[in-house]
């Protein structure tokens, strides 16, 4: 038996559809599924329209689907935007007093039943406990994830829950539902987790100290993890006045030995770029999380795009080294938030992560275990470094452009950094030859930056037509890839996640035998294939783009692609 | 033992011949030595114009940042390492107007760093254009019908912020100002120390000889910085009569004494731990 069914559960914000998202997840967690889900909310805090779509499958699934089988409708809107959407055989599942006379509907009394069993509040747990019924799961494993969910809360607020999602149950009794299935007791198949707390958790694991931000969406729930963090470990986390504000902290906090970084979206980063030259010209390691979200300005708050590519690299007046990272998943995100530190303190340059609401706000199981390193590898130099360190000078010229960093206060050594230009010692420098030694020194990072690049991810890299594109879509090609494949298109794909400096050779050599490649990006000018010409004068022959805010199905990508093909 | 001779630096001075920043050098050096810190145990942190050049002028550890920016810039120094003895060099331009957010909530931080505001009414580097704390109706190249906004007032907006030190002096009275500057760095919290001083090239108004017979010291009065009316109320006085001295002090936990984990360790000597890192994924 091949499971792979998607459950939509629509309703207005507060009507607690997360929790009933939480639940399903929980549930097929519990079950050894699979199963990826994509929030999809307004930026508003009451009413409107969002909804939880989650995939469940027997085999690894890294990308929503375009249909749905099974849609619980809290409110009718939700019944109204979405019944399009379901298969053939797909049924809805909604509160009785909404419910038009239709078929394949599934009237229950939520709020009735949640009134006699856990109280008003809980018709939610009423809903989700009839589409976990309806789907087959067992009462038993709802029974141990609801407990376990709200044991916080006191027996009282379980035992009401547990009534609640009991009642829901009980109340679609036998109705047989299509694509159903057996579901057993069994070992999670790995830990779920969005793309947010991943980049918390590789902070913590890369032992960063300091954490400044400004709340902006769908960025603030990488800092919401990392404040909840804190108490255990070494860490502060600071809400600062502006995004200006905050990169600054972390300059200060880094240029005194504290590993630090902040997380913001497009806008809050364009505020950041003046900082971000400061990091660059004075040579203080810090890492910036873009979470992009559709710009330019305010955009689309609580939406996902990948636009931001060429403004990370370029972004500040003149030029310096830096390092630009999007990962592909979270478990990727844990490990190049890690790696992000690690290069930024290596090479004394700002790296960049570019994520997106999409990965940020999306539930994906990470099957392998995520890696904590023993120790962390630190870069500070102190007197004890120096044969002389009364002659410390923090910008000595050296042949990787790598100068030895000491941090201020820490013995004889005197530690002097200037955002002007500035001569070996640190003060501030009009000379031109100084100027010239000064931007050829940063530079001559670049190199070994280079070396500590990983090659983009191919997948059946020896096909005729290869798909490519960055960051967060990676879960999405690869399944389009499938898909054309099994329709007799031989394709594969190419999934870059360290974009800056370009690992340009091994791009080449990525495309060497294929006839054609086509770009697949959530921006409207292919900006990956815009660099990628750039960088290696390979030219892309077409591109599926994708800029509504929304992300893609695998679906779309394969239809995209097969119009090229014709 | 600590010598003002021990902080002078073989760098080029770029300032105007007789500009004001010259006493506010000497004092610093000289308040520096009186507290018995050395060159290598200080760090000064600085912005962009004039003011912001300071540092390069004495022996210290140094940070010569962003124009206005130079007070977060210390904040996260301070909270990566609340040991750390910081100065802030800043201008009336780069403090209050390009930097005017950060220091309203530096002040509300109370963020332990001494903030040296070299205050000449005017933008310097940029050459003569009006700043925050000109006068209403100044004329300059720029604001050729005269400035039309209302003076900026930082010791008020300090006082109003809940400021816990707030103090003036005269770059013309340089014991008085290493006086100060001294109480600013022993008091634990924020510390404002507006410095009136005199541009030789671009304020012709407000001259040496103008302040010199217009400061007086509130200290040598008798007054007590303990009322925060008082306090309100002086900070308003311009004109014939100008005071200097600490116009308020009140100490109150700063910002770093206020978190829990800092009591014992400063963030940068605390312990990366694996063990607690796999817990917080454990949780999951």
């Amino acid at each position: 038996m091949s499971v792979d069914i998607s459950v939509k559960i629509g309703g207005e914000a507060g009507q607690g559809i997360q929790t009933v998202g939480d639940i399903l997840a929980r549930v097929c967690l519990k079950c050894g599924l699979y199963l990826m889900a994509i929030n999809d909310f307004e930026s508003r805090i009451r009413g409107g329209h969002s909804f939880f779509q989650i995939r469940i499958s027997d085999k690894p699934v890294n990308a929503p689907n375009h249909s749905i089988n099974l849609l619980l409708a809290l409110d009718k809107k939700s019944f109204d935007l979405h019944e399009k959407e379901l298969v053939k055989g797909g049924i809805s599942l909604m509160e009785e007093v909404d419910a038009p006379a239709k078929k394949n509907i599934i009237a229950i009394p939520f709020f009735e039943l949640a009134k006699e069993s856990g109280g008003k509040i809980t018709s939610n747990i009423v809903a989700a406990g009839a589409c976990l019924a309806l789907l087959g799961a067992p009462f038993g494993i709802i029974r141990e994830v609801i407990t376990e969910g709200f044991a916080s809360k006191g027996e009282d607020i379980v035992e009401k829950n547990l009534n609640a999602a009991k009642a829901g149950y009980e109340s679609v009794g036998k109705i047989s539902f299509k694509f159903a299935f057996k579901w057993k007791a069994s070992r999670p198949r790995g830990i779920l987790i969005d793309g947010s707390r991943a980049i918390a958790l590789g902070a913590l694991a890369a032992d960063c100290r300091f954490a400044a931000f400004y709340p902006m969406s769908p960025a603030t729930g990488i800092m919401a993890h990392l404040a909840s963090a804190a108490n255990e470990f070494p860490l502060v986390v600071e809400q600062a006045e502006d995004e200006i504000s905050a990169v600054n902290m972390i300059i200060g906090a880094s240029f005194a030995g504290a590993r630090a970084m902040t997380a913001t979206s497009g806008g809050g980063f364009c505020l950041m770029t003046e900082g971000l030259g400061l990091s660059g010209i004075t040579e203080t390691p810090i890492v910036i999380v873009n979470a992009q979200r559709p710009g330019p300005a305010t955009g689309m708050a609580t939406r996902t795009a990948q636009a931001d590519l060429l403004f990370a690299i370029n972004a500040s007046q003149d030029e310096f080294p830096r390092f630009i990272f999007a990962p592909g998943s979270p478990a990727e995100a844990f490990e190049t938030t890690a790696r992000a530190f690690h290069l930024a303190e290596k090479y004394q340059v700002p790296a960049i992560i570019l994520v997106d609401q999409y990965l940020n706000d999306s539930l994906f199981i990470a099957g392998k275990a995520l890696k904590v390193p023993g120790k962390v590898k630190k870069f500070i130099v102190s007197d004890t470094d120096m044969k002389n360190p009364s002659e410390y000078k923090r910008y000595a010229l050296t042949n990787s452009g790598i100068s030895p960093r000491a941090i201020p206060c820490n013995g004889r050594a005197i530690v002097m950094v200037s955002g002007n230009e500035h001569k070996e010692d640190g003060h501030s420098s009009e000379s031109a030859q100084t100027r010239t030694e000064m931007v050829n020194k940063r530079n001559a990072k670049l190199s070994g930056m280079l070396s500590g690049m990983n090659p983009p991810e191919t997948y059946f890299p020896e096909s005729k037509i290869l798909l490519a594109g960055w960051g967060s879509t990676k879960g999405a090609i690869r399944e389009a890839v499938e898909i054309l494949r099994k329709d007799g298109i031989n394709a594969g794909c190419v999934n870059f996640s360290d974009l800056w400096p370009f690992p340009a050779a091994e791009t080449k050599k990525a495309f060497l035998t294929c006839e054609k490649f086509y770009m697949v990006e959530q921006n409207s000018t292919a900006q990956l294939g815009r660099l990628i010409k750039e960088q290696t004068a390979l030219s892309y022959s077409g591109a599926v783009l994708k800029y509504d805010g929304r992300p893609f199905y695998p679906v779309e990508i394969a239809d995209g692609i097969k119009k090229y093909m014709r | 033992m600590v010598n003002i001779k021990d902080y002078d630096s073989d760098v080029e001075n770029k300032w105007c011949p007789g500009c004001g920043n010259f006493g506010i050098l000497a004092a610093m050096k000289d308040a520096l030595a009186a507290q018995g810190i050395p060159p290598e145990k200080i760090l000064i942190i600085s912005g962009i114009g004039q003011a912001a050049k300071t540092p390069h002028y004495l022996k210290c550890n140094l940070f010569h940042a962003l124009h206005g920016r130079a007070l977060p810039l210390a904040t996260g120094a301070k909270i990566a390492n609340h040991e750390l003895t910081i100065l802030v060099n800043s201008g009336d331009g780069d403090c209050y107007g390009e930097g005017g957010n950060h220091f309203m909530h530096a002040v509300r931080r109370n963020i332990d760093v001494t903030l040296l505001v070299h205050n000449n009414k005017v933008y310097g580097l940029t050459k003569g254009q009006a700043s925050p704390t000109s006068d209403e109706g100044m004329i300059t190249k720029i604001q050729s019908d005269g400035v039309l906004s209302e003076t900026f007032n930082p010791l008020s907006v300090a006082l109003a912020l809940g400021a816990g030190f707030v103090a003036r002096s005269f770059s013309g009275k340089t014991e008085h100002l290493s006086k100060i500057i001294q109480e600013g760095i022993k008091h634990k919290g924020f510390s404002l120390i507006d410095i009136l001083q005199p541009c030789v090239s671009f304020n012709s108004v407000n001259t040496f000889d103008w302040y010199r017979k217009r400061v007086y010291d509130l200290f040598e009065e008798g007054y007590i910085p303990d009322d925060f009316n008082k306090a309100m109320e002086l900070s308003r006085m311009w004109g014939d009569k100008i005071p200097i001295g600490i116009i308020y002090q009140k100490e109150k936990p700063s910002y770093t004494d206020k978190i829990k984990k800092l009591i014992e360790n400063t963030l940068i000597s605390g312990k990366y731990s694996q063990e607690k890192v796999r817990n917080a994924i454990e949780s999951l």
